[in-house]
């Protein structure tokens, strides 16, 4: 019981503690606020907020004001509660994919910088043959074929054409970490490649990992958007299909109708930009040489 | 003391070039993109023959045996044939420049004629935005660079990281409503297709302004989507050249700031990126398909677009490896490139 | 009227760092003379590099000179003053052009001294267009003479790139550079440090063939007392940004009077050192953002008394006008801390006569 209760007040030491790190940084910190805030409102939000499920013909395309927060869209809904509806899916795919991502490219790089030799060379050329090609392309003809039921398959998608850049980068990470004298110390100590892998390097890259992370976060979002757009995501009720039904009817020329097309593409945007900003942040907390001052 | 190497056999020369060594590798992916698309024709679920058969019994009432008959030579393919003659009938229909034709969008027309019509007005608007957001690119990094760490470089670091995380679909969208709609500053007639109706294609002014005109919103897209990337890239390397002891010392040597910054820092500083450029060219042709559609731009996004919402999939196919091959062309162009550039690569690869 | 090509006099350099302003170099008076070779012996951290950068003003950007003056004369054929100006002083352009041409400062690791993307061909040319002198074929034969004095092969070097040398062949071209425009001063900041002994061995004969051909002024920045025995004549100990002795050099080696020269003295084992007398000074360089009082040397001083550390000797001359010591017990520390030597000397004096 007692051990219980020094790890929790432990953890949350390092909490506050890594939360000071990050106010420290006040983009960072606008950042982490923001997209908590964006987390909260698209999970927990559909929870106290009902979905509009009526249409009501009456009250299309109305403009913001103080009856209709955030405007109508084209089937009289309310467009705040669409957003805060809307949420959910895009950030789970961003989520599952860009996790997804992560473990291959980090799995795939660890590998091919330990192994060495024959075997990381024939896994770069694979990684380089897959980066070389038009993948923007190749995601649109292939996901026309594969059908994307829902936000697993979809992230698993994703995750399979967005690992090769981000194994590129852990490859040469872990190279550099490969060079330094306590790997060496534990090699002669004959403690093993996964004992190496996981105890000694894995913890010095936690912090590149955690923002390696946040970053096939963002491509995930990037894709899945114009995926969406294109039709070839057939699900859902997240802010990338929201907007793109509302760019399909038009809504660009309607200034009445402009709130349902820009509601949701500004959930994407700020969910985007908290993500960056957040993530600036980390690299200049676990990056010692960008931090201002020698 | 002797020259630097003798002069080994012409074959073993050849063979060590590193300009082969590129070719080879890219014939290679050529390959592989090749039959990764052929097994998706034939492999996946959701078969797209099965889909075009029965799209044409629907659409022309013909039996399942004609439509069969149909499919396969419009896919220029022996649908009972084993599959592996398949795929050699495919590879040499490719080899001779042969995708089938498209079934929906221009009945019987042969996708090579159609792909390659809009081709070039694609490679236009990705290779001139390419060039300006590069060279903007470029610039900005060595600025953000050498004043590492101030106001002007957080600004522009941080910027750069999120204009460019702003999807490309979104960026298109909020660049029509607010120079169209909005602040109507650039007529909407500009912000779709590629060419004003009625002018006469052609080398006059008229025509070039007018192709500039319409190229000039969907490529400020383009610019925005890359050219953070480009200035992060160019600061980074930028930043690792000036810690270099050749720098210091072409200052001791009291050389003019501006040589050292153009031939000391940027050449070497540009390097890495010159690999990255063919990459860009893949990443926006992919996001051509979606900013063509925005602005009804004629290029071959469009058509791909189109391709997609008709299920026209020779059409789609043959996009798919016209553009593969293109962006390996120009990966194999930059790597060339590079090689020359850099004398280490050059020279080394000789010299093994 | 003095006859030095450099005059340096409280020079005082410091960096800033988050925990505090490091006092890199602390009021340094230092002369060099014309033709001659001083050298800078120190540990790392010393401060020796940052004076040779400091002449040149090629600090960091965190550092700061924040006293001094850098009084740097140019001779003319017959000997009187052609130009004195204090480089501290200098505009950029003025700096520019004092750059290479009257102090050339050649650094350690010329591994990575040349831009990789041009020729030495290339190089050569950029600097002498940078100071206006030759170009096109005059340049190259000159560069060529300058390649003989330092035992190239020309035609190996002229055209290649910099990767295609060795490590010991760009160190020659590098010296050769700093002699291009034929500067009156040649500051050499640990030229052989990163080489193999027998390259190290190639340079030091080409820096000693070069001192007696082309006689200009030397300083010499090492960590090896006995590489800088062979080349300098006068020698000057730094320990944490201050000069501790100064003398000739065979003064300061038969008569040591400060005792970290001394220890710097013992650290180097002869042939027939027994292994179990070789020695190093204990301890470690200090802090030099928290600098211990009194004489910095007194925590790892063997003969340090309460005076040491209550107040820093100044540097001043003890046996004799060119010989300057910092100690407060400058007379019996080679007494004490040297006594094979000294035996070894009154044997000598005693064989001798």
């Amino acid at each position: 019981m007692i051990p219980l209760v020094h790890k929790l007040a432990d953890f949350w030491r390092e909490t506050i503690k890594t939360l000071k790190l990050i106010a420290r940084n006040k983009m960072g910190f606008v950042g982490f606020i923001l997209l908590l805030l964006l987390i909260l409102m698209s999970f927990v939000g559909p929870l106290i907020v009902q979905p509009e499920v009526r249409a009501d013909i009456t009250q299309i395309y109305k403009p913001p004001s103080w009856a209709h927060p955030l405007g109508t869209d084209f089937q009289g809904r309310e467009n705040w509660i669409m957003l805060v509806h809307g949420g959910a899916e895009v950030i789970e795919v961003a989520f599952l994919a860009g996790v997804m991502t992560t473990i291959i490219a980090v799995i795939v790089g660890a590998f091919s910088a330990f192994l060495g030799g024959k075997a990381d060379e024939l896994i770069m050329t694979v990684t380089d043959v897959w980066l070389a090609l038009p993948r923007g392309i190749l995601l649109i003809v292939t996901a026309y074929f594969v059908s994307l039921q829902d936000v697993w398959a979809l992230a698993l998608f994703l995750s399979v054409f967005g690992w090769p850049s981000l194994a590129r980068q852990v490859r040469s990470q872990f190279l550099s970490l490969k060079k330094r004298e306590y790997v060496e110390a534990a090699q002669l100590l004959n403690l093993g490649t996964p004992h190496i892998l996981f105890r000694e390097m894995l913890p010095n890259m936690m912090s590149y990992i955690l923002i390696a992370l946040i970053e096939s976060m963002t491509g995930a979002i990037y894709s899945q958007t114009y995926l969406v757009f294109l039709g070839l995501v057939p699900f859902g009720n997240n802010w990338g299909v929201l907007f793109s039904l509302a760019y399909a009817k038009n809504a660009i020329y309607n200034t009445n109708a402009m709130s349902s097309l820009l509601v949701p593409m500004g959930g994407i945007v700020l969910l985007q930009l908290s993500l960056i900003m957040f993530s600036r942040s980390l690299e200049e907390i676990f990056n010692p040489r960008l931090r201002t001052g020698v | 003391m002797s020259k630097p190497e003798k002069k080994k056999s012409l074959s073993a020369r050849i063979l060590k070039s590193y300009a082969l060594q590129t070719l080879i590798k890219k014939f290679f992916i050529v390959w592989v993109v090749v039959t990764v698309s052929f097994l998706i024709v034939r492999g996946l679920p959701g078969n797209p023959v099965d889909i075009m058969v029965i799209n044409l019994m629907d659409t022309q009432g013909i039996s399942e045996d004609e439509a069969r008959t149909r499919a396969a030579s419009l896919l220029r393919l022996d649908l009972d044939a084993p599959l592996y003659i398949q795929y050699f009938d495919f590879l040499g229909n490719l080899v001779k420049g042969d995708l089938g034709d498209s079934y929906v969008m221009a009945r019987g027309k042969p996708v090579t004629e159609i792909v390659f019509q809009r081709l070039p007005w694609t490679l236009f608007s990705v290779g001139t935005s390419l060039l300006i957001s590069f060279t903007l690119g470029m610039f900005l990094g060595i600025v953000a660079a050498y004043r590492r760490n101030s106001l002007l470089d957080q600004v522009l670091s941080n910027l750069s990281a999120m204009i460019g995380a702003v999807p490309n679909t979104l960026w298109a969208i909020i660049l029509v409503l607010l120079l169209g709609v909005v602040w109507k500053v650039v007529p909407l007639n500009l912000m779709r297709g590629s060419v004003s109706p009625g002018i006469k294609p052609g080398l006059n002014i008229t025509f070039i302004w007018d192709v500039l005109k319409h190229w000039f919103v969907p490529g400020i897209v383009y610019v925005l989507t890359t050219l953070g990337g480009w200035m992060l890239a160019m600061r980074s390397s930028t930043v690792s050249v000036l810690g270099e002891d050749y720098v210091t010392v072409a200052r001791a040597r009291g050389l003019p700031d501006f040589r050292i910054i153009t031939a000391y820092v940027g050449r070497n500083a540009s390097l890495p990126l010159v690999t990255a450029l063919a990459i860009s060219i893949g990443f926006l042709l992919g996001g051509s398909t979606v900013i063509e559609l925005i602005f009804v731009y004629q290029g071959v996004g469009f058509l791909m677009s189109q391709a997609i919402a008709k299920r026209d999939y020779p059409v789609m196919q043959g996009i798919l490896l016209v553009t593969t091959i293109t962006v390996i062309i120009s990966t194999a162009i930059a790597d060339l490139l590079y090689g020359w550039l850099d004398p280490r690569i050059r020279i080394r690869g000789e010299q093994e | 009227m003095s006859a030095d090509t450099l005059t340096i006099r409280n020079l005082t350099i410091e960096y800033q760092a988050k925990r505090g302003a490091v006092q890199a170099v602390r009021g340094i008076d230092l002369d060099v003379r014309r033709s001659e070779a001083l050298a800078l012996i120190g540990e790392s951290g010393s401060g020796k590099t940052t004076i040779g950068l400091g002449i040149v003003r090629l600090l960091v950007s965190t550092a700061k000179i924040t006293s001094g003056e850098l009084i740097f004369r140019r001779f003319g054929i017959g000997g009187q003053v052609e130009k004195e100006f204090d480089v501290l002083k200098l505009s950029p352009r003025e700096l520019r052009a004092f750059r290479w041409k009257d102090c050339a400062m050649v650094f350690q690791a010329a591994l990575n001294a040349f831009n990789p993307v041009l020729r030495i061909s290339a190089q050569f040319g950029d600097t002498a267009r940078a100071h206006r002198y030759l170009h096109g074929e005059a340049l190259r034969k000159r560069a060529y003479e300058l390649f003989d004095l330092v035992r190239l092969d020309p035609e190996r070097v002229w055209n290649a790139y910099p990767h295609e040398l060795s490590g010991g062949m760009r160190q020659r071209v590098l010296i050769a550079l700093g002699l291009l425009l034929d500067p009156p001063m040649l500051i050499l900041d640990e030229p052989t440090t990163a080489l193999d002994i027998l390259t190290q061995r190639n340079i030091m004969d080409v820096l000693k063939d070069l001192r007696e051909k082309l006689r200009f002024s030397l300083v010499f920045i090492s960590h090896d007392l006995s590489l800088a025995a062979e080349l300098a004549d006068r020698i000057a100990t730094v320990y944490a940004g201050r000069v501790v002795e100064l003398g000739n050099v065979y003064d300061t080696f038969q008569n040591p009077q400060h005792p970290y020269t001394i220890g710097l003295i013992n650290a180097v084992p002869t042939l027939t050192t027994h292994r179990d007398k070789v020695s190093s000074i204990p301890g470690s360089p200090p802090d030099l953002i928290d600098l211990p009082s009194g004489c910095k040397f007194h925590p790892r001083c063997p003969l340090a008394i309460e005076k040491c550390k209550l107040e820093e000797p100044e540097l001043v001359p003890t046996s004799g006008p060119e010989h300057l010591a910092a100690c407060w017990r400058w007379q019996e520390a080679k007494q004490i801390l040297m006594p094979s030597a000294a035996e070894a000397e009154l044997r000598n004096a005693k064989q001798e006569r």
